[in-house]
C-alpha cells in the first residue's frame, strides 16, 4: 500500500514536469504541423541559462524563470522567422523537410553548448534540492509514511500555473484566438486578416519559452549537460499525441499519464522496459483514440 | 601507394612490419593513435582522458622524451560510437601507419576497436573499457591496463567476507555493457555465497526519477544496495534514497559514478557513508599518484577521475615500451608490451594470462567510502586511508 | 537499351573495378559506407519520397536485419555462411514491416512518422532486455568473414545497383503511379479505386526489405552491433531521412548524392574540425535545406527543367516525372 501510494505520488509529480515539456511541442505542432526535433535542445538552453544565472548571479532557479521565458521566446521566434518559415514557404515534395532543419538546429545548439560550456555535468545545487516533506497517513490501523520532494512539488505547481495561464491566454485573448484560428485553418485565418506569419513566430516563441521554463524547473532536481535533449524530445512527442495537438488540458493529462506509466511500469513490470510503456500507450492511443485522450483538438 | 597497389591489406601490413622501422632518435616524434569520445554523451570522460594523455606527453617530452624521441598523441573524436571508433582506428593503422593504438572509453567502443586492431596485428592497449570479454578472446595484440569489470567488486567481496557478512542484496545497474558485466559478478557472488538477491534490474541511463524503483527496494529491505551507475544516475540514486528514507547497512557503487568528484558536487550530503569499489584514488600509495592529482588540478582546475589516472599511466607505459622495444614496428612494440613490468601512478603494470584472460593486468581493487565529503580508501586494510564505517547509520539518525 | 541504361551500366562497371585500383582499406571503407547509405536512402525514398509515407523509425528494419544475422552467427553459423542472413534479414524486416504497417497505416502524416518511431524504440528496448536472444547491451561481435574489403565493396555495390534498378523499374510501372497518386492525394486516389492501404503496404515491404538487407550487411561487415547502434533514432532513422532529403526526395540519384555528402562531409569535418565538427555538420544541413529545399538533385533538376522550358514553373506539387 505504501509502495503503491509512493509510486503514484512520484508518477504524478513527474507528470507535471513532463506536461510542461509537452505543452510547448503541442502548441507548435498544433499551429504549424511541424515535428520539431530540436525541442529537447531548446530545453537544454533554458537549463544552461538557469545554471549560469544561479552560478554567477546567485539567482534562484524559480526566479530565473523571469529570464528564461523571455530569452527562449526570442530565440524561438528568431529561429522560426529566419530559418523555419522560409523553408515552410519553399515548395517541396515533402513538407517534412523542415524536420531536417530542426535536426540541424538541434545539432548546432547542443554542440555549441559543448564547445562553450564543455561536456561537464552540471547541477544547480540549491539548498532545497533534497528537501523532502514527509506525511504520515493513518490508514486502517497502519501508518503509511509518504515523502514528497519539495522541488518536484514546486515544479508541479508552477507547471500547472503556466498551463493554466496558457489556457486562459489561448481562450480569452485576441492573440490567443488568432493562434487557435491559425491552428484550425491557416488560410481562412489569413483571409480574416490574421497575420499568420507573425502568429507562427509568436507560437514558436511561446513553445520554446514553455519548454525553457520546464528546463528551469528541472534544473534543481536533475542535472544538465549538452546532450541532455534527445530523450526529452521523445517524451514531448508522446505527451503531445496523448493530449491531442494544441490541447492544453490534454497535454497536462498526457504528461501525467506518461509519468504514471513510467513509474508504475518500472515497479510492477520491469525497470528495463520502463521507457517502452510510454511508447506502447502512445501507439494504442493513436489507434484507438485518434483525437487524443480528451477526444478533441486534432485538426 | 602506387608501388604497393597490388598487395592485399595483409601483405601491406606484413610489408610494413618487415620494412626497417625508424629507430629512436633525437628530434623524432613517435605518434600514438587515440580514438576518444569528444562529442556525444560520454564527451566529458573523453575530454578528461585527452587532458591526461596530453599532460603525460608534456611531462615526458619536457624531460627530453624517450631517448630523444618525443611522444605525441593523435586524438580523434569517435563520438562514443563503435563504428566510428573502428573506422578511425583503421585509418590510424592503414593511412597514418601508427604502429600502436590506445584509448577509447566505453566497453562497446573498446571491444570494437580491439577487433580491428587484432585483425591488423597492431597492439592496442585498453585503459578504460572494462567488459570482461575484451581480454577473454585469446587475442594476441590486445592488452588491458585496468581491471576487468567482473573484478571491480573483488575488494567489495573480501570486505563482505571479512567484515560485513550481509544476508541480502538489491542490485541496480545501468543497461550498458559495463553495467551488465559489473553487476553480473555481484549477482554470481551473492548466489554462490548464500546471499539473497532480492532484486536485480537494469535501467536506462539518464532517468529523471528513480523513486518508484527505490521505493520497491525499500519494501524489500536488503542489507546492501549495490549500484553500477554512471555519474549522474549515481547522484540521483543516492539523493532519492535519502529523500525516501531508504536505509541499508551499506550503499555500494561498482566504481564509475560513485567515485567521482561530481558525484559529491551533485549529491552533497547524500554521499555520506556511501561506499564504492574503486580502481584508484588520489591517496593510494603508488609513487606519483598524489603528484598527478595535484598537477592535474593545477593544470585543468578540476579533480581527475580514475579514468584520467588510467590515461596518464598509459602514456608512461608507452614511454617505457618505446624505450625497450627492439624497433618501432607493431610486432616489436607488442613484444615489449608483453614484457612490461613497471610501476605507475595507477599501480603496478604487468600483463599476464590468468583465469580466462590474456594480456591482462592484475590489480588490487579498492573499496572507498565517502566520509565528510572525502572519498577515503577503507579496504583492503593495507591500503586504507581511513577506517570504514559499517553499518551506515539511518538517514534520520544523522546530524 | 536506352542511353541512360547504358550510361548506368558503364558507371557500374567503372565502380566495380575500383578495388583493383584502390587498395587502401580506409578509402574502401568510406566508399562502402557511401554505398550502404545509398541503399538505405533508396529504401527510405521509396516509402517516404515516392509514396509520401514519412517514417521516423526505419531503424526498426535496419536493426531487425542486423540482429537476424547476428543471432544466426551467435547460434553457431559461421560468419561466411551468414551471408544467407542478408536474405533472411531482409525477409525478417519485411515480415516485421507488415505488422508495423498494419498498425501504423491507419495513421497519416506526422502521426504515422511518430508511431513508427515509437515501435522502433520498443524494438530497441526489447533488444536491450531480451539477453538470451541478443546478448542485451553487450552486443554481438564476430570477426568478419573476409579480411579484404574488396568483397564487401562488391557485395554492397551489387546491393546498391539492385535496389536502385528495382526501385526505378517499380517507379516506371503501374505500381509507381499508384505510389505517386497516394502521395499527392490519398483520398482522391482512393476515390479512383486505388486501394491505398494495399499499395502503401507494398511500398513499405520493399522499403523494409532493403533496409533489413542493409542492416544484415552492416553486421557482416562491421562485425559488431548493439541495440544502441542499430536501433538508433538519430544515427539511423533520422540519418536515412537526411541522406534522402539532402540529395533530393523522389529522385533516382538523390540518395546516392546525399549518402556521399553525409559520409564524406562528416568524415572530413570530423578529421579537421576537432570537437566542433558537429556544429559545422548541423550548419551544413541548415544551409542545404534552406538553399536547396528539394535537395541538391531535386533543386538542380528543377532549375534545369525551368531553363529548358522557359515556361511557367510546373504547378506546385504536381507529380514530377522521373528524371535521372
Amino acid at each position: 500500500m505504501e509502495l503503491l501510494a509512493q509510486v503514484l505520488i512520484s508518477g504524478i509529480l513527474l507528470g507535471g514536469l513532463y506536461a510542461l515539456i509537452g505543452l510547448g511541442m503541442s502548441l507548435i505542432m498544433g499551429v504549424m504541423k511541424i515535428i520539431n526535433l530540436a525541442h529537447g535542445e531548446l530545453m537544454m538552453v533554458g537549463m544552461y541559462i538557469t545554471f549560469w544565472a544561479f552560478t554567477i548571479g546567485k539567482i534562484d532557479p524559480y526566479v530565473s524563470l523571469l529570464i528564461v521565458i523571455p530569452a527562449l521566446f526570442v530565440l524561438g521566434a528568431m529561429l522560426q522567422k529566419w530559418l523555419i518559415a522560409p523553408v515552410m514557404e519553399a515548395e517541396s515534395i515533402l513538407p517534412e523537410n523542415q524536420v531536417l532543419l530542426t535536426v540541424g538546429i538541434g545539432l548546432v545548439l547542443s554542440n555549441l553548448a559543448l564547445l562553450a560550456f564543455t561536456a561537464d555535468y552540471r547541477s544547480v545545487p540549491v539548498s532545497y534540492a533534497s528537501k523532502t516533506i514527509y506525511w504520515d497517513v493513518k490508514m486502517a490501523g497502519q501508518t503509511i509514511s509518504l515523502s514528497f520532494s519539495f522541488p518536484m512539488l514546486v515544479a508541479f505547481a508552477i507547471a500547472l500555473a503556466l498551463g493554466g495561464a496558457l489556457f486562459l491566454f489561448l481562450g480569452y485573448t485576441d492573440l490567443g484566438r488568432m493562434i487557435r484560428a491559425t491552428a484550425q485553418d491557416a488560410r481562412a485565418a489569413s483571409l480574416m486578416g490574421v497575420n499568420t506569419k507573425r502568429i507562427t513566430y509568436i507560437t514558436f516563441g511561446l513553445g520554446s519559452a514553455l519548454v525553457g521554463a520546464a528546463g528551469a524547473l528541472l534544473a534543481p532536481v536533475y542535472y544538465l549537460f549538452p546532450q541532455i535533449g534527445g530523450p526529452f524530445t521523445l517524451k514531448a512527442f508522446i505527451i503531445t499525441v496523448l493530449g491531442g495537438l494544441g490541447n492544453v488540458a490534454g497535454a497536462v493529462l498526457g504528461g501525467v499519464v506518461l509519468g504514471l506509466a513510467e513509474s508504475l511500469g518500472s515497479v510492477y513490470v520491469s525497470l528495463g522496459y520502463k521507457d517502452a510503456f510510454g511508447f506502447i500507450i502512445f501507439v494504442l492511443v493513436l489507434i484507438f483514440l485518434p483525437k487524443g485522450l480528451l477526444g478533441k483538438g486534432r485538426a | 601507394m602506387t608501388n604497393r597497389r597490388m598487395f592485399s591489406v595483409l601483405a601491406v601490413a606484413a610489408f610494413a612490419a618487415f620494412s626497417a622501422s625508424p629507430a629512436l632518435a633525437q628530434g623524432k616524434t613517435f605518434t600514438v593513435g587515440v580514438p576518444l569520445p569528444l562529442t556525444g554523451a560520454e564527451a566529458k570522460f573523453g575530454e578528461m582522458k585527452k587532458q591526461a594523455y596530453q599532460m603525460a606527453a608534456d611531462e615526458i617530452n619536457a624531460k627530453g622524451g624517450v631517448k630523444g624521441t618525443k611522444l605525441a598523441f593523435d586524438i580523434q573524436d569517435s563520438g562514443g560510437k563503435p563504428d566510428t571508433a573502428s573506422a578511425i582506428v583503421e585509418k590510424f593503422i592503414t593511412i597514418n601507419k601508427y604502429p600502436i593504438v590506445v584509448g577509447e572509453y566505453t566497453s562497446q567502443c573498446s571491444y570494437a576497436v580491439a577487433g580491428i586492431a587484432e585483425k591488423y596485428k597492431v597492439p592496442y592497449l585498453v585503459d578504460t573499457g572494462a567488459a570482461d570479454k575484451i581480454t577473454q578472446q585469446g587475442w594476441k595484440y590486445i592488452f588491458r591496463l585496468n581491471s576487468p569489470a567482473g573484478l571491480y567488486a573483488k575488494g567489495v567481496f573480501s570486505f563482505f567476507e571479512e567484515v560485513a557478512k550481509p544476508k541480502s542484496v538489491a542490485i541496480l545497474f545501468e543497461n550498458t555493457d559495463f553495467g551488465t558485466s559489473t553487476s553480473k559478478s555481484m549477482k554470481e557472488y551473492a548466489e554462490s555465497h548464500g546471499m539473497q538477491v532480492v532484486l536485480a534490474e537494469g535501467y536506462q541511463a539518464g532517468a529523471v526519477d528513480f523513486k518508484p524503483i527505490l521505493q520497491k527496494v525499500k519494501s524489500l529491505r536488503p542489507d546492501i544496495v549495490y549500484m553500477v551507475s554512471y555519474l549522474m544516475d549515481a547522484s540521483l540514486l543516492m539523493r532519492q534514497s535519502k529523500e525516501l528514507d531508504l536505509n541499508a547497512q551499506a550503499f555500494i557503487g561498482g566504481a564509475a559514478g560513485h567515485t567521482l568528484p561530481e558525484f559529491l558536487e551533485n549529491a552533497g550530503d547524500a554521499t555520506e557513508f556511501c561506499m564504492s569499489a574503486s580502481l584508484w584514488t588520489p591517496q593510494v600509495k603508488y609513487p606519483g599518484a598524489a603528484a598527478f592529482d595535484a598537477n592535474f588540478q593545477k593544470l585543468y582546475k578540476k579533480a581527475p577521475s580514475y579514468h584520467a589516472a588510467e590515461a596518464y599511466s598509459t602514456a608512461f607505459v608507452l614511454a617505457d615500451v618505446l624505450a625497450r622495444a627492439k624497433s618501432m614496428s607493431s610486432d616489436d612494440l607488442r613484444d615489449a608490451l608483453a614484457a612490461t613490468d613497471m610501476m605507475t601512478a595507477f599501480g603496478p603494470v604487468k600483463f599476464q594470462a590468468w583465469d580466462k584472460f590474456t594480456n591482462q593486468n592484475r590489480m588490487e581493487t579498492l573499496v572507498g567510502q565517502w566520509q565528510k565529503k572525502k572519498f577515503e580508501t577503507v579496504w583492503p586494510k593495507a591500503l586504507a586511508s581511513a577506517p570504514y564505517v559499517y553499518p551506515a547509520p539511518r538517514w534520520r539518525d544523522r546530524k | 537499351m536506352s542511353r541512360a541504361t547504358l550510361l548506368s551500366l558503364g558507371g557500374l562497371a567503372l565502380l566495380a573495378v575500383v578495388p583493383a585500383v584502390v587498395s587502401n582499406p580506409y578509402v574502401l571503407h568510406m566508399l562502402i559506407l557511401c554505398l550502404l547509405w545509398t541503399v538505405l536512402g533508396q529504401s527510405w525514398n521509396l516509402l517516404g519520397g515516392y509514396t509520401g509515407q514519412v517514417s521516423f523509425g526505419h531503424a526498426a528494419f535496419f536493426g531487425i536485419g542486423a540482429y537476424t544475422t547476428g543471432i544466426l552467427v551467435k547460434t553457431g553459423m559461421s560468419p561466411a555462411a551468414a551471408w544467407w542472413g542478408l536474405l533472411l534479414g531482409g525477409l525478417a524486416a519485411a515480415a516485421a514491416s507488415a505488422v508495423i504497417g498494419w498498425i501504423c497505416f491507419r495513421l497519416r502524416g506526422p502521426y504515422f512518422a511518430l508511431s513508427v518511431l515509437a515501435l522502433a524504440e520498443v524494438l530497441r528496448l526489447i533488444a536491450l532486455n531480451w539477453k538470451q536472444l541478443t546478448n542485451g547491451a553487450e552486443g554481438i561481435l564476430f570477426i568478419p568473414a573476409f579480411n579484404s574489403k574488396s568483397w564487401y565493396y562488391w557485395i554492397v555495390l551489387a546491393l546498391a545497383a539492385v535496389s536502385m534498378a528495382l526501385i526505378r523499374f517499380v517507379m516506371h510501372g503501374k505500381l509507381g503511379f499508384y505510389f505517386l497518386a497516394i502521395r499527392e492525394d490519398q483520398d482522391c486516389a482512393e476515390s479512383l479505386g486505388i486501394n491505398a492501404t494495399k499499395y502503401k503496404l507494398i511500398s513499405l515491404l520493399l522499403s523494409a526489405f532493403f533496409t533489413g538487407v542493409a542492416g544484415s550487411f552492416y553486421m557482416n561487415y562491421m562485425g559488431f552491433i548493439d541495440p544502441g547502434i542499430v536501433f538508433s533514432i538519430h544515427d539511423i532513422s533520422v540519418m536515412m531521412i537526411l541522406v534522402t532529403m539532402l540529395g533530393g526526395v523522389a529522385t533516382t540519384w538523390g540518395p546516392a548524392v546525399g549518402a556521399a555528402i553525409y559520409i564524406l562531409m562528416s568524415e572530413v569535418f570530423r578529421t579537421y574540425l576537432k570537437s566542433g565538427h558537429l556544429v559545422f555538420f548541423g550548419l551544413l544541413i541548415i544551409v542545404i535545406i534552406i538553399f536547396f529545399p528539394q535537395g541538391i538533385v531535386g533543386t538542380l533538376r528543377e532549375t534545369l527543367q525551368r531553363r529548358k522550358r522557359r515556361l511557367a514553373a510546373p504547378p506546385a506539387g504536381g507529380p514530377l516525372k522521373e528524371a535521372a
